[in-house]
């Protein structure tokens, strides 16, 4: 900033200016609060450029008719397996309900005091972890290879 | 369970065949892949027409291609676990360490009466307990005291009703009610549980050897095997 040379002026100038400045600034911020947080993007949603290059594209050989054939047969296949399941989980799900509405009819029936023990919430229950089996039990005795694992994803803040 | 004639092979053999074709026909190449590609063009490129523009560099270089059998091998050295272990061979049914594809459920043998039957842990309730306290107290009863299972909820899943047979039946007390909860074995290893009387892990389906006809048909309704 020149400052003009006006010994008198100089003061008071500068003070007006640097007000209006600080007020300037004051505006900015507000505006910026008011404006709504940007959104952190999704990374698994952006694919990276680097994959939309022209030689990253497969070459495949093309079906034959027999094949196609086989896979559609086999997708139907698929479909259907899949909807059996389906109908036998929500079977289940269902009979489970039913039983436990019998059980609490009858304890009902049975004691009230009983009966409001049991509809209480369990909070203990949640979170709940429990992991499956794996495709082979582990084995006895396994030393697994040493290594760190360094964490590398990206954190953004609103 | 309608899928369950599904399970064995059928399910198996369509995810075998589904999921090769699918990820390699939708994807990309991948890094390892453009490499690979690169270097066997490099390869031809030498051959072909015989002047070598790495060679003067005199350094070796490990090809996309070494890689991939080097790890073939440690992959071929690996050998896993088997599924069916020992107890599924000689089915032991006292052992946790079989049909690990499975869920199984604890029995025992407990007196009734003056019948001996097999059912799941069962204590009679005692006054001033809940009836969560009353299962956890007969997990405690037959698994001894230091063991780790997750009880799931405060509210039964199940219950049976049966009569006492007339000899002892008296004025308030005509039957009995047996609720049941679920809980979950934390972990496996129960050598430090003290067994006191005759037990076995079964599955749902062997249930039915065991258990009489409409004390299974009560549980089968809350017991899964998805």
């Amino acid at each position: 900033m020149i400052v003009r040379a006006q010994p008198k002026k100089k003061k008071k100038v500068d003070v007006k200016k640097e007000q209006a400045q600080k007020e300037r600034m004051k505006k900015k911020l507000k505006k910026l609060e008011k404006a709504a947080p940007e959104l952190i993007p999704i990374e698994d949603f952006v694919t990276p450029l680097k994959y939309s290059e022209s030689n990253r594209v497969r070459s495949l050989p093309t079906l034959s008719p027999e094949e196609t054939e086989r896979r559609v047969l086999l997708l139907k296949k698929w479909c259907l397996f899949k909807q059996k399941q389906d109908e036998a989980e929500k079977k289940a799900i269902k009979a489970l309900v039913e039983s436990q509405q019998e059980a609490l009819k009858e304890l009902r029936l049975e004691s009230e005091e009983l009966y409001e023990a049991a509809i209480r919430r369990d909070e203990g229950l949640f979170p709940f972890e429990r992991e499956g089996p794996s495709y082979t039990p582990p084995l006895p005795g396994y030393d697994p290879p040493e290594g760190k694992c360094i964490d590398i994803t990206k954190v953004y803040t609103q | 369970m309608a899928p369950s004639g599904m399970r064995g092979e059928g399910h198996q053999g369509l995810v075998a065949l589904c999921t090769p074709w699918i990820e390699l026909e939708k994807s990309c190449y991948s890094d390892h892949e453009i490499r690979k590609l690169e270097e066997e063009e490099q390869l031809k490129r030498k051959r072909e027409s015989l002047y070598d523009e790495d060679e003067a560099h005199g350094k070796t270089v490990i090809m996309a291609q070494d890689l991939e059998e080097k790890w073939e091998q440690k992959f071929l050295q690996f050998k896993a676990a088997p599924r069916v272990t020992d107890a599924d061979k000689s089915n032991d049914r006292t052992s946790l360490n079989r049909k690990l594809d499975s869920n199984l459920m604890l029995l025992v043998k407990q007196k009734i009466g003056n019948q001996e039957l097999w059912l799941l842990p069962q204590v009679e309730w005692q006054p001033g307990e809940t009836l969560r306290s009353t299962a956890e107290r007969a997990m405690a009863t037959f698994l001894g005291d230091h063991i780790q299972a997750k009880v799931l909820g405060n509210a039964p899943y199940g219950i049976y009703k049966y009569k006492f047979p007339r000899a002892i039946r008296t004025e308030n007390n005509v039957g009995a009610k047996v609720f049941f909860f679920k809980a979950f074995l934390q972990s496996s290893d129960l050598s430090q549980a003290e067994l006191k009387a005759d037990y076995l892990w079964v599955t749902k389906k062997e249930l039915g050897e065991y258990l009489k006809t409409e004390y299974l048909k009560k549980v089968n309704r809350f017991l899964l095997d998805l």
